[in-house]
């Protein structure tokens, strides 16, 4: 017997809870300190809230009990449902970029005293492999055990950075302008995409009434975790906080305990990053998970996708190896609407459609 | 092949069925005038019982032919009457002699196998200071009566089938009747019916055809020794399988938190139960990850240490020739050879092994120089840690050596892969559609009360959701 493919709610707004802080403590605090500087808090506001209200639009989408490739199969035929699952695939293969490289960054900062080999990096795609063969039942149990174990983490590095935070520099509030804000918006969209990523689990939540609400509270109070870190990170960094990567790392190291005890915080530090492992690997998950609506999912076809999908990423990673900046600055400053595009305008623009197809005719 | 009712030609087919030289026969005429054969297995036959319940009372038998009198003429309370050869020449080899005769319309089978048992005493496995400390033995009719003697009532099924095409080795199903989920007990009997193989030495075989993915890293049938926590299991829902001839019980469906908890933990208080609980569990992630942690540190990340212990440690592997991880290895190799040694050597032997152990090879091997201090620490820590947690040996062992290789090769990076891995693996076993990991993934809080958390018996009143029992309440009030 296999694990159930179904999430329960639980399950789901344990994920939700720790989505934004576990993907958005790498690059992006110092992105958005170089752009809007202390109002860096108030452009992640705006951006968490608009992801608030697609999560919102997602979650309520599955209150049809319908996959994305049904639920664009009733009303648009079969070929539009394969050709939007193909799409939104390689929307999450593009958006799946930014996470693996800033993974493969900090873990080349955070795990080693000296900068090792890219080959390092390379059992993470092992894994992502075998990821992409679970049901997602297995990943809904995973964040039963790691969503806890994230949230102890992430309150003790709160914690142990709290007592070095000048927040007084935060203030003015609004000193940037609407412009330094905007901007700071603008140019991290690419850490923006929780919407979508809730797409290819449709038909796989076992709704419950107010589970929508429920869902935007959950990942609303992720997302007021990352803002109060950005507030600490800003306090402790100040005027350095744009060149200060992989945050989460950095601001509990002036707690005084960790003179005397060692680096205690590395411990709260690694089982962050275990569980960002598994949301740096989620994007992957739903790219093969729409493949496996739309083309099946016998063993040997979930094993093409994965296979497929991870060696485009592999081999993306491997070219790009030293472009990462450039690569950056082009999905940031060129291609910074397609992320809006899907991970918030298309779960609404969903939420607009209308059956046209009889029910049974569908997967 | 039919009984055809002729001595001789009845004779010569079961002989021929059973041309073994242990298969002997002897001949004795009633006063009736009717002859009969007695046909037995010599090593696994009690012959005295056989002259007692058998050859005495025929002696002055004066009925007719059919079986059922001569059935009526015996003194023995087990006895069973077959037409088919086959069945009776099984019998023979079971140890049930066959009674054979002239104008016979069934050949007679009488229950005087000879038993070979050991004491019912306490088992090497799952000791306890205080609790009950008996033991299953190799006999199935044993164990079944020890399951018996604690749960007293109808509801509780024994179905017995034979397994092994040559061993014909006795099974018996245990469950309690309208408590363990009927979609489990189906599932158990249906893949114990498909076993083709033509012996079952031991339960361990059994086990791992029931399992749903016998390749995975983690066992999926859960395993006692003691009767009371057989009976303890079968009450929550669970079913269970006895093999004649094993002394290890096989419970199902397995969760992993039941080889946390151990029989002592329901004769103490709840909060030192939990307590315990809480550091078998604690000394079994730090026997698995504390020589990785240090090899990753050692090699890759020298900020996990703090500035004394640095200094300390650096002092220590100044002049160690081997690296890290390789250290570790040997270390961790040498222990394996050790504890794999002190099992199967002789006990009058143990002593010396001691010695050579901790003196020869720890000792000497740090002044030499090829080990450091710390390294032998820490294996030695882990290998105290590891037997926290007994009944998972095989595979924390296993996990721990995997978690070396992460670390040796990857750094503390490779820890958390490996670790993702692990945490892939556990979340997607589940048998007879029970998640492995439950009640902690998926999460049932209300299964919590007794996981690593140990409740009062008073909170349990429910039996564990996840064991999806039709009877859910345990305890009225």
């Amino acid at each position: 017997m296999t694990a159930p493919a179904k999430i329960a709610p639980r399950q789901l707004l344990f994920f939700l809870a720790c989505l934004a802080p576990l993907s958005k403590l790498i690059l992006l605090p110092a992105q958005l300190a170089a752009e809007a500087k202390n109002d860096l808090w108030l452009s992640a506001l705006c951006s968490l809230a608009v992801e608030t209200a697609a999560v919102f639009a997602a979650v309520l989408l599955s209150k049809r009990s319908l996959s994305f490739f049904a639920l664009l199969e009733r009303a648009f035929g079969r070929l539009a449902a394969v050709c939007g699952c193909i799409v939104l695939s390689l929307f999450f293969l593009f958006a799946a970029y930014v996470p693996l490289f800033e993974q493969k960054l900090m873990v080349q900062s955070v795990f080693y005293d000296t900068l090792p080999s890219d080959l390092l990096f390379a059992p993470f795609f092992l894994i992502s492999v075998y990821f992409c063969l679970k049901p997602l039942g297995c990943f809904g149990r995973i964040f039963d055990l790691l969503g806890p174990l994230t949230a102890i983490a992430f309150f003790f590095l709160i914690l142990f950075s709290a007592g070095e935070a000048d927040l007084s520099a935060l203030a003015p509030v609004g000193i940037t302008g609407a412009r330094g804000v905007f901007s700071g918006v603008l140019r991290t969209t690419a850490w923006f995409f929780d919407g979508a990523l809730l797409l290819p689990l449709l038909g796989k939540i076992e709704y419950k009434k107010g589970l929508a609400w429920k869902s935007a509270a959950a990942y609303g109070a992720g997302g007021a975790a990352v803002l109060l870190f950005l507030a600490l990170f800003y306090g402790i960094f100040q005027d350095i906080a744009p060149v200060q990567f992989f945050a989460f790392s950095k601001t509990a190291k002036y707690f005084p305990a960790i003179h005397l005890l060692g680096r205690i915080d590395y411990i709260f530090i690694y089982a962050m990053a275990l569980a960002m492992v598994f949301v740096s690997l989620f994007p992957m998950l739903s790219a093969a998970e729409l493949l496996k609506q739309a083309f099946g999912e016998s063993k040997p076809r979930c094993l093409l996708y994965s296979l497929l999908l991870n060696g485009a990423i592999a081999a993306v990673s491997t070219v790009l190896s030293f472009s990462f900046p450039a690569a950056e600055r082009f999905i940031t400053r060129t291609l910074f609407w397609i992320f809006p595009l899907f991970g918030a305008a298309l779960p609404a623009l969903l939420l607009l459609l209308r059956e046209r197809l009889p029910r049974r005719r569908s997967r | 092949m039919k009984i055809t009712g002729d001595l001789k030609r009845d004779f010569s087919a079961l002989k021929e069925l059973l041309p073994a030289e242990d298969i002997l026969s002897f001949d004795f005429a009633a006063e009736g005038g009717i002859t009969f054969r007695i046909l037995f297995c010599d090593p696994v036959t009690d012959k005295e019982l056989l002259g007692t319940l058998v050859v005495r009372p025929l002696m002055h038998y004066r009925g007719g032919t059919r079986a059922e009198d001569v059935g009526e003429g015996l003194a023995s309370p087990e006895m069973r009457s077959f037409s088919n050869l086959e069945e009776l020449a099984g019998e023979v080899l079971a140890g049930n002699p066959v009674l054979l005769w002239d104008g016979m319309d069934e050949g007679l089978v009488v229950g005087t196998k000879k038993v070979f048992l050991r004491a019912v005493m306490e088992p090497p496995t799952g000791v306890t200071v205080k609790g009950p400390r008996e033991g299953f033995i190799e006999d199935i009719k044993v164990n079944t009566s020890l399951i018996r003697r604690r749960l007293k009532t109808g509801e509780l099924k024994i179905v017995f089938s034979k397994i092994g095409r040559r061993s014909q080795t006795f099974v018996a199903l245990c469950y309690l009747e309208g408590t363990a989920n009927e979609a489990v007990v189906k599932g158990v009997e249906k893949r114990l019916k498909a076993i083709d193989i033509d012996g079952i030495p031991d339960s361990s075989y059994l086990a791992d055809f029931l399992c749903s993915r016998p390749h995975a890293l983690i066992k999926q049938v859960g395993t006692t020794e003691k009767p009371d926590v057989f009976c303890a299991k079968l009450l929550e829902g669970r079913v269970g399988v006895l093999a004649d001839g094993s002394p290890i019980a096989l419970t199902l469906p397995y969760l992993f938190v039941e080889d946390l908890q151990a029989g002592e933990d329901y004769f103490v208080p709840p909060l030192r139960a939990t307590l315990t609980r809480v550091l078998r569990l604690l000394a079994m992630l730090a026997a698995m990850y504390l020589p990785a942690f240090y090899v990753a540190a050692e090699l890759f990340k020298l900020q996990l240490f703090p500035v004394k212990l640095l200094l300390t440690i650096a002092g220590s592997i100044r002049d160690i020739p081997l690296s890290p991880s390789l250290e570790m290895l040997l270390v961790l190799l040498m222990l394996e050879v050790l504890n794999e040694a002190s099992i199967r050597m002789p006990k009058y032997v143990g002593m010396a092994l001691s010695v050579v152990g901790a003196l020869v090879l720890g000792e000497t091997a740090v002044r030499a120089g090829f080990f450091s201090t710390p390294a032998i620490i820490i294996v030695a820590f882990s290998a105290i840690g590891l037997y926290a947690v007994p009944d998972l040996i095989e595979v924390t062992s296993m996990v721990r050596l995997l978690l070396l290789l992460a670390a040796g090769s990857l750094g503390t990076y490779g820890i958390i892969l490996a670790t993702a891995f692990l945490l892939l693996e556990l979340t997607a076993t589940e048998n007879y559609g029970v998640p492995l990991l439950s009640p902690f993934a998926p999460a049932r809080p209300r299964d919590m009360k007794d996981s690593i958390v140990k409740f009062g018996l008073r909170s349990l009143k429910l039996r564990p959701k996840t064991l999806m029992s039709p009877n859910k309440r345990r305890m009225n009030g």
